[in-house]
């Protein structure tokens, strides 16, 4: 049937590989996911998922999460801002330099990271010292890590956006007596919010998820820094695999629903701009 | 001329607050594994580095990256076609599956596939009888690497396929072309750097792995350990030395990542110019 | 029966009806023009026949075969699609030698066969180029060879000229036309450009919302508007709600409007024209256009605010001046029906005479 509507031929074996690869990769996994979660009893998920230990688990992870985007939304705009905007020596490598969250291994940052803020590492003694601040084996720490992880979501979400702003834009303002305040709060910055929202829940939903950088610098203690994807992996370690999925099942719910939002924000902001659909 | 000297302040403030953030962030926990990797003397460096299981465990890094960047790639090219030449029902269905991976946690990953192929599931009879194993074994530990890189090669593929739009490829199928002339003739030439640029972030990507893994390696020294569950390992063992040695390797081979893509993006950049 | 014929032809792109009961046939050898405004579903037609889309229903034949169901390589055609969709990583001889190589032609006589094309159309010497490095004229060439190179029966060809400015335009219109003559290839373009159609076109297929609403010769069309898109979009028609107030116009039916052209219309200073003098109107002049060759004159009569051409050797005339106005004719369309309406007074006079 579909096959008779392009002229392009190859369909059939396109679609052939992508259909066999993502039953094998993500489909099957997932439907078994699906199978396996319809065998839990009710009570028992819920059970699981609001033992205080769990509860505090989701906490810990949403909290640290939330706030280490927060910090990577103002230093991602800064960060997107000088690049597009500014010409200084070293713009190329803090260009570079940014990726290096997706490029160095969880695990390596993890315990180089911990090693850095304990109480006699490097900037950690200084932290302590100072104001007595623990940062290694404390949410501090955690939030840390994750904001290592976040940095690079939001500035490559928003340098893009404020690249194709054209600078006749803020020149126009400019002309009409608007200061650089005003110019950047009323005309740059809703150019560039839908960008930092997308920015933001990506770092945030990657962030909840996040294991090998956070392990090493929590400290793991429970009710106090123990994240809710350690938690699935100690279920596992036990080998009881219904707590895992139902732990697991909660988190990609929560997942869902920050890239709905962000979805929805999207599709309104793109509704907007380009009128109807 | 007033908002040239607003500028100029604000400019120095963001410059340096950047500077300091990026290197209290990125760069001294750099430094750091260079150094601690160092501190036992260069000769206790290379003993670390050519410990038979950190080898072993490079090896088996390796090889999963490989089969990721191999399964991916070939993935990549498929769908990236399939989605931008053709119009058919269920794209965005499709679309949203390619991109699932990554949103989901490395943890919750691992966990599906210990649901999958574990000894509850109703396959892991089926795969017994071959003698095919897959959690706490290499199948395992590829397949998860494959999971959480999955979407990096047709993410980086369909929007240079989207702009340069399907006119090369009708036009040529028109002549009578067969869909290897197309896509080795028109397509390829397109996308050539971008799939490059998938492919070292596929590779960084890969190498790393660290959380999916986890839960699907028997994290047996020697055979189902990979570099980043090793460094793990030594860790744990309070040989920091050790640990922060093999970290180094995954450093130097983070930055080569990182220096590749920047060249790669310029390569494309200067011959999506020319072509405009 | 025509070369190219397409019979009950309909198609949808999801809910919309992008082709409705169309039926259309082309003389062998023709080059005739798909002409309406843009979504009225000229270049779906165009991409049926080529076979890149395929119709719900009805039937596509070529040379008196249904070729539904035949891929459009093996059509027999040549396309040359809007923005040419040159092969940009290909250089000029090895897009022209595509169409040749996939058809796995000896290396030397596909040699013979690009040289002579490159003649044709006048780029001897840039083989070696890159579609990025022409000129518009030169692409629009280049992908008129690269359809041609494998001898195709039918060239369609759509929006050939939107992509050029306006001053190359006009000189490619004239040379596509002297081409497609000399090569006696039955060819068929798609446009919304009228004066396009009309000065390339041997025949014009009119289009408008998914149906074709006239087929004919330019003159045919010009003369003879068989349905009131036609006679609006034909020329540039002034509507005229009002045309019974006009000296020597009846209405026609209640609903009925009339549509005007300024090649209906003189326009004289006050005193000029003696032979009109009893059946003029007086109009006040609201706008003139020097239009190089012309003049345009804009003028205000009944509340409608008409145009007329003027000779630039004419006495000029100015912004506000009283004038008289002869209209010799217009189109009415009343529902469905369009009648050219003469004025009656030169209707008398041909009974006086």
């Amino acid at each position: 049937m579909n096959r008779h509507k392009s002229v392009i031929p190859g369909f059939g074996i396109s679609m052939g590989i992508t259909i066999t690869i993502l039953s094998i990769v993500v489909l099957i996994p997932l439907c078994s996911l699906v199978v396996f979660s319809a065998k839990l009893s009710f009570s028992e998920f819920v059970y699981t998922v609001t033992r205080p230990r769990i509860l505090s688990g989701y906490f810990v992870s949403i909290s640290t999460a939330f706030i280490a985007s927060l910090v990577n939304v103002v230093m991602g705009i800064i960060l997107a801002w000088i690049l597009v905007r500014y010409d200084f020596k070293g713009k190329r490598f803090i260009d570079g330099i940014i990726e290096l969250p997706f490029a160095l291994p969880t695990a390596v940052a993890g315990i180089s990271l911990t090693h850095l803020t304990t109480t006699n590492g490097w900037v950690g003694q200084i932290f302590y010292k100072l104001f007595g601040i623990q940062i290694a084996y404390t949410r501090i720490g955690i939030t840390v890590a994750l904001i290592f992880i976040g940095i690079p979501f939001v500035v490559r979400s928003v340098q893009p956006v404020l690249e194709k702003i054209d600078i006749q834009y803020e020149e126009a303002a400019f002309i009409l007596g608007a200061d650089a305040k005003t110019t950047f709060t009323k005309v740059i910055f809703p150019e560039i919010l839908p960008a930092i929202i997308s920015g933001f829940t990506l770092a945030f939903a990657r962030c909840i998820g996040e294991y090998g950088s956070v392990v090493f610098i929590a400290g793991n203690t429970p009710y106090e820094t123990e994240i809710a994807p350690l938690l699935i992996m100690s279920e596992l370690q036990e080998y009881d695999y219904s707590a895992a999925t139902s732990i697991a099942l909660v988190m990609l719910g929560i997942s869902i629903v920050i890239l709905s939002i962000n979805a929805i924000v999207q599709a309104s902001v793109s509704k907007r701009v380009n009128g109807k659909i | 001329m007033e908002l040239r000297k607003e500028n100029r302040v604000l400019k120095f403030f963001f410059i340096t607050v950047s500077f300091v953030f990026l290197g209290v962030f990125l760069i001294l926990p750099l430094i750091y594994i260079v150094v601690t990797a160092l501190r036992d003397g260069i000769m206790g460096y290379l003993t670390a580095v050519s410990d038979e299981y950190a080898i072993k465990a490079a090896l088996l890094t390796v090889q999963a990256t490989i089969w990721a960047v191999i399964v991916n790639t070939i993935f990549g090219i498929a769908a990236a076609w399939l989605i931008t030449k053709y119009a058919f029902k269920g794209k965005k269905v499709l679309s949203t599956f390619i991109d699932l991976p990554v949103t989901v946690s490395p943890i919750i990953a691992g966990l599906i596939y210990v649901l999958t192929f574990g000894r509850q599931s109703d396959l892991y009879p089926i795969l017994d009888s071959y003698g095919i194993q897959i959690i706490f074994a290499v199948p395992g530990i590829v397949l998860a690497t494959i999971f959480v890189t999955f979407p990096f090669i047709s993410r980086e593929l369909i929007p240079v396929l989207t702009s340069q739009g399907t006119d090369e490829e009708e036009a040529a199928a028109l002549m009578g072309a067969k869909t290897f002339t197309i896509f080795r003739k028109i397509t390829f030439p397109h996308i050539k750097w971008a799939l490059l640029y998938g492919v070292v972030l596929c590779t960084a990507r890969a190498m790393g792995e660290f959380g999916a893994v986890s839960v699907l390696s028997g994290h047996l020294r020697g055979k189902t350990n990979t570099l980043p569950l090793y460094i793990e390992l030594l860790y744990q063992g309070y040989d920091f030395t050790g640990a922060f040695a093999a970290s180094s390797i995954l450093v130097v081979l983070a930055i080569v990542v990182l220096i590749l893509r920047l060249v790669i993006e310029k390569r494309g950049q200067k011959e999506l110019d020319l072509n405009k | 029966m025509g070369y190219v014929e397409l019979r009950d032809i309909n198609k949808h792109f999801k809910k919309f009806h992008a082709s409705k009961d169309i039926n259309i046939s082309i003389e062998k050898g023709k080059l005739v023009a798909l002409l309406g405004p843009s979504g009225s579903g000229k270049t779906t037609i165009l991409r049926m026949i080529a076979g890149l889309e395929n119709p719900d229903s009805g039937e596509i034949l070529i040379d008196g075969k249904v070729v539904n169901n035949t891929p459009g390589s093996e059509r027999g055609i040549g396309f040359v699609f809007q923005n040419y969709a040159l092969f940009r990583y290909m250089n000029v001889y090895d897009n022209i030698a595509f169409g040749l190589r996939v058809k796995k032609i000896p290396e030397d006589k596909i040699k013979a066969r690009v040289t002579e094309l490159l003649t044709l159309i006048d780029c001897q010497g840039l083989e070696k180029r890159f579609p990025s490095q022409l000129s518009g004229g030169q692409r629009q060439r280049v992908a008129f060879a690269r359809a041609l190179a494998p001898n195709p029966q039918i060239l369609l060809l759509d929006e050939p000229f939107a992509a050029i400015d306006a001053k190359v335009r006009s000189e490619l219109r004239t040379w596509l036309r002297e081409m497609i003559t000399k090569l006696q290839i039955t060819s068929i373009f798609v446009t919304h450009d009228q004066d396009e159609a009309i000065e390339v076109a041997d025949e014009i297929i009119v289009t408008n919302q998914g149906k074709v609403e006239q087929a004919g010769t330019p003159q045919e069309l010009y003369k003879n508007p068989a349905t009131p898109f036609v006679a609006q979009f034909i020329g540039n028609s002034v509507e005229v709600k009002n045309y019974e107030q006009f000296k020597h116009f009846d209405k026609q039916s209640d609903d009925s409007i009339a549509y005007l052209r300024p090649e209906f219309v003189s326009i004289f200073k006050k005193g000029e024209s003696v032979q009109f003098a009893s059946s003029a109107e007086e109009a006040i002049v609201e706008d003139t256009i020097f239009r190089g060759s012309n003049i345009e004159v804009r003028a205000r009569i009944h509340g409608n605010l008409i145009s007329a051409i003027r000779s630039i050797n004419d006495a000029e005339i100015k912004v506000g001046e009283k004038v008289d106005v002869f209209i010799y004719r217009l189109y009415v369309v009343s529902g469905n029906e369009v009648i050219l309406e003469t004025n009656s007074s030169l209707k008398d006079e041909e009974v006086v005479i």
